[in-house]
């Protein structure tokens, strides 16, 4: 509906096909015409008068089949995809690195320190009862940062070997839109460029969503970003927004030795995805290990003129202040798109009330030769939800067809124990009216979970009461982010709790705990 | 009559071994039927296109022992375990062997060929004249009654005179074999079973509601809510609220047709355009110095420009920063024009295709705009593209000036002013 509006360029060229026109391309100036000549230059003052002097740097334009703009997860894979199926590709970054959020300050970051953190609580906590006896351990932070920015630049350094083994031109810099076809990129090294592609893909990503009333200094108010980058451990650590990021990060300086205060505005913890009874569950763990929760609470106001970061909290429903104090506060209350600078209304480009720019089905905006993918547009903010639409998006350009299934797309919690889930929760289920039935198995009842003396959490199964075809399956317990690839499998290919029951599991094994939960739901488990 | 099935269940289960390896166990010191193996699920028939071994040859695991053609490619048949060939049935170039049928005689590594005695075909392929089942049922079959088909359905099965490729080839999922064993479902009947699984896969729920165990409609209900679920819910799109002028009008009118139950009246706006003018243009720069400049390049510049301060659409609704400049007396000060983002199509008066188009251009002579003032120089000979084509644009109502004004400036560009583009 959007798209019949107006037709892209390859259909103004189909339209000349039939025609025989000779079309002889000299090769020098194939993809440069509009510049070099001092006719064409003509050209293009005549243009650049007419166009508020958009074009006036004098930079060849290059023609390119798809030009990205964004070298994240969603944009660096598109481009290594659409290298591999044979198109010319340029892809724009401008952060100087490879990899956006995710690799930087996102995912990859924290599950470094969430992982040494973790090791570092378990030495000094959880050794004794094991028979191991550890002297004196002490916490370097510097060396656990080190250790995380080598596996960042390890890890970015690998993407721009692959863009570059896949033929894509990386370029560095911050692209804006000069036209339908044209994006004209500020490099970093200073000097301006443009390129043109037939095709145009934007992947720019998201941002923090900042608090209102309490500006983000990356040292006292931090967001994601700083909290994988402090100096020193705070003494006490408050935490706006219980979600998955929230959660993350209160764990890690939680265990390195801070009072962490949640405040969220919800009822439950972990976002309005996760399970009830998994939230309420892992809420009670991880208060175990030492985090404050205030759930049903929304914070007022924020001051940070004082020596410490005042907060104003209220009961979500009214009637409670109260003033909380910490060294640092951490706002982790959501991402939102990222757009600025990218001269979306040089073309018309909508976006909606949340700022995701519209697209259709195929990941077309309005403007069919430019599509959109990832945090950017619609959908959750996950970068391997980016990166399916990212090879969607190039099928499509490519062979006119793409692929995600969006009921399909797992999420993890990395704390410990993890917390992972696929597919639809209780209360989903509950709102639609859909009938379900629920089975479950804890890991305390799990022969490995015994021997690794880690049995906390268990496996919950959603399926249908008549078909028995799996809806959800939610799980607690160590290494659940490695265990729900099962679940997402299955789900994928419409199996049935009995499926999962009856395929063999390796003894002993944590993964017994998801065939017995199968075996829970359709008929009953063995050992439990 | 007996030992005759049982030669048929012997040969199904050759054929797969063919595939899978020989087995040493097979046939103690006796030579082997090679048959024609499936080497895709729905093959059922192939021709030898050459024998990379001769009788007698030795071959080891890995070897390829033939090549195979069928009607889609041609592929290498490799051994899987070590062997002798004993005997070759179906020389190269044979055409249309069916999948099951004795190609060759094979035996094991390190036996002696010549005193090994040359079993009979299992494939009744040689007596075409009895009535008696006349081929094997295909390995997939064979591979798919293992699973589900109790022990007398390979005479059921060789009862017909040609066995139908089955529909579903992957193995079927544990819940679902074990339900078809349990309940005597035999392998005819899982057809009719209907399958709701993604990508038309048996689940346990159709078993189920085909042995009337749930309500038949459940597995087609639940399947309908997991579509619904693997897609992007794109329904409920709110638009954003800009104070920007440029994008204000092109949002508003777009949020007026989502909000709106049924979609604005749409109107569609066209005018012939002569590209002689662009050609002779090409034509003089092609000259001038060899370069061939595309007409869709003359085209999407003459877009650009005229896509430049169009008129704004009838339905347009000032910002409150426009209503604020209005409050000031400042909208006077300001001209009443937007950037626009049309495209046209076209299509030549020529292309049979468009032939449809007629009338509408027989519409827009009769009235012509203003400016209509066609310069139809000497069409360059050969050139279909030499007549006026006629461009067109799709718009909503309340934009029909807006798009008559932008066709008659891209009218103007490119009629008299195509040489701009390239003089200045």
């Amino acid at each position: 509906m959007l798209s019949q509006r107006l037709i892209g360029r390859a259909a103004v060229r189909s339209a000349f096909k039939p025609s025989g026109l000779p079309v002889v391309v000299s090769p020098r100036l194939r993809r440069t015409y509009a510049t070099e000549s001092g006719l064409f230059a003509n050209i293009k003052s005549w243009f650049s008068s007419k166009d508020s002097g958009r074009l006036t740097v004098d930079v060849p334009v290059e023609e390119k089949d798809l030009v990205i703009i964004g070298g994240g997860v969603a944009g660096y894979v598109a481009a290594i995809k659409a290298g591999q199926e044979g198109l010319k590709v340029a892809c724009i970054e401008k952060r100087g690195t490879l990899g956006g959020t995710c690799l930087n300050v996102g995912c990859i970051p924290s599950k470094s320190l969430l992982n040494n953190s973790h090791l570092y609580h378990q030495i000094l906590h959880d050794s004794k009862h094991r028979g191991i006896e550890v002297g004196d351990v002490k916490l370097n932070l510097a060396q656990l940062m080190k250790a995380k920015d080598q596996s960042v630049s390890g890890l970015t350094k690998g993407v721009e070997f692959l863009l570059k083994k896949n033929g894509v031109e990386y370029i560095k810099g911050a692209g804006s839109f000069a036209d339908e076809h044209t994006v004209n990129v500020k490099l970093n090294d200073g000097g301006e460029t443009s390129v043109k592609g037939k095709n145009i893909l934007i992947a720019t990503g998201s941002e923090v969503t900042p608090f209102p009333g309490l500006e983000i200094d990356e040292k006292r108010v931090i967001s994601s970003t700083g909290a994988i980058a402090l100096e020193k451990v705070p003494e006490k650590m408050l935490v706006i927004g219980g979600g998955i990021i929230g959660l993350e990060m209160a764990s890690v300086w939680s265990r390195l030795g801070a009072q962490v205060t949640v405040i969220e505005f919800l009822d439950q913890i972990g976002g309005p995805g996760m399970d009830l009874e998994v939230a309420k569950s892992i809420q009670k763990i991880l208060k175990k290990q030492g985090i404050n929760f205030k759930t049903g609470t929304k914070v007022v106001s924020g001051d940070k003129s004082g020596e410490t970061v005042k907060l104003e909290v209220d009961s979500a429903k009214g009637g409670k202040p109260e003033t909380l104090e910490g060294d640092v506060v951490l706002v982790a209350i959501g991402r939102r798109p990222y757009t600025e600078g990218l001269g979306l209304e040089n073309i018309g480009l909508e976006k909606d009330e949340r700022g995701r720019i519209i697209i259709d089905s195929e990941y077309r905006t309005k403007i069919p030769h430019i599509r959109c993918v990832g945090d950017v547009t619609f959908g959750p903010m996950l970068a391997h939800k980016a990166e399916e639409e990212a090879v969607a998006a190039i099928e499509y350009i490519k062979k006119g067809y793409g692929h995600v299934n969006y009921g399909c797309i797992p999420s993890v919690m990395y704390t410990f124990p993890e917390v992972a889930w696929v597919g639809q929760s209780e209360q989903e289920l509950k709102k639609a009216g859909v009938p379900y039935k629920v089975g479950t198995f804890p890991f305390s009842a799990n022969s490995r979970a015994k021997t690794n003396l880690d049995t906390e959490g268990m496996v919950k199964m959603i399926a249908d009461p008549e078909t028995d075809r799996l809806l959800g399956v939610h799980i607690i317990g160590p290494n659940a982010g490695e265990m729900i690839a099962e679940g997402t499998l299955a789900l994928e290919y419409g199996a049935s709790s009995e499926d999962i029951a009856r395929t063999c599991h390796a003894h002993p094994t944590l993964a017994e705990a998801f065939k017995e939960a199968a075996m829970a739901t359709y008929s009953k488990a063995i050992h439990f | 009559m007996a030992s005759l099935t049982a030669a048929c269940r012997i040969s199904a289960r050759m054929a797969r071994q063919s595939l899978r390896g020989f087995r040493t166990s097979a046939a103690a010191l006796a030579a082997q039927n090679f048959t024609m193996p499936a080497l895709s699920p729905t093959m059922t028939e192939g021709s030898i296109a050459t024998w990379r071994v001769k009788e007698g040859d030795k071959f080891s695991a890995g070897d390829v022992l033939l090549e195979i053609e069928t009607d889609k490619a041609t592929m290498d048949v490799e051994a899987q375990d070590d062997g002798i060939m004993v005997k070759i049935m179906q020389a190269d170039g044979a055409k249309g062997v069916a999948v099951g049928t004795r190609i060759a005689v094979i035996a094991e590594d390190g036996d002696d060929i010549s005193s090994l005695e040359i079993p009979a075909d299992a494939a009744p392929q040689s007596k075409p004249a009895e009535s008696a089942p006349s081929a094997p049922p295909p390995p997939t079959t064979a591979d798919q009654s293992n699973v589900a088909v109790p022990e007398s359905a390979p005479q059921k099965s060789s009862s017909k005179s040609v066995p139908k490729p089955p529909n579903r080839q992957y193995p079927h999922y544990p819940s679902v074999a074990h339900l078809l064993k349990v309940n005597g479902v035999d392998a005819a009947a899982v057809k009719d079973i209907t399958p709701t699984g993604p990508g038309g896969r048996l689940l346990k729920g159709d078993v189920l509601a085909y042995l009337g165990k749930i309500n038949a409609q459940t597995p087609a209900t639940v399947s309908e809510r997991f579509e619904k679920q693997s897609h992007l819910d794109l329904s409920n799109i709110k638009l954003a609220k800009s104070t920007e002028a440029i994008k204000a009008t092109t949002e508003k009118a777009q949020s007026k047709k989502l909000d709106a139950p049924a979609p604005s009246p749409v109107a569609v706006v066209t005018a012939p355009i002569s590209l002689s003018a662009v050609i002779e243009v090409q034509k003089k720069v092609h000259q001038a110095i060899g370069v061939f400049l595309p007409l869709s390049t003359f085209i999407a510049r003459a877009t650009e420009i005229a896509n430049q301060k169009l008129p704004l659409p009838a339905n347009y609704q000032p910002t409150a920063d426009e209503l604020f400049d209005q409050v000031l007396g400042l909208d006077k000060v300001k001209h009443k024009e937007s950037r626009g983002s049309y495209t046209p199509t076209f299509g030549s008066f020529v292309a049979p295709q468009r032939a449809a188009r007629k009338a509408d251009i027989i519409d827009i002579l009769a009235a012509p705009s203003k400016r209509a003032a066609p310069q139809i120089k000497s069409a360059t000979p050969g050139l279909t593209t030499s007549g006026p084509n006629v461009f067109s644009l799709q718009v909503p109502k309340s934009e029909e000036k807006r798009a008559q004004a932008f066709l008659s400036k891209m009218k103007l560009v490119l009629e008299q002013e195509a040489d701009k583009l390239v003089r200045a």
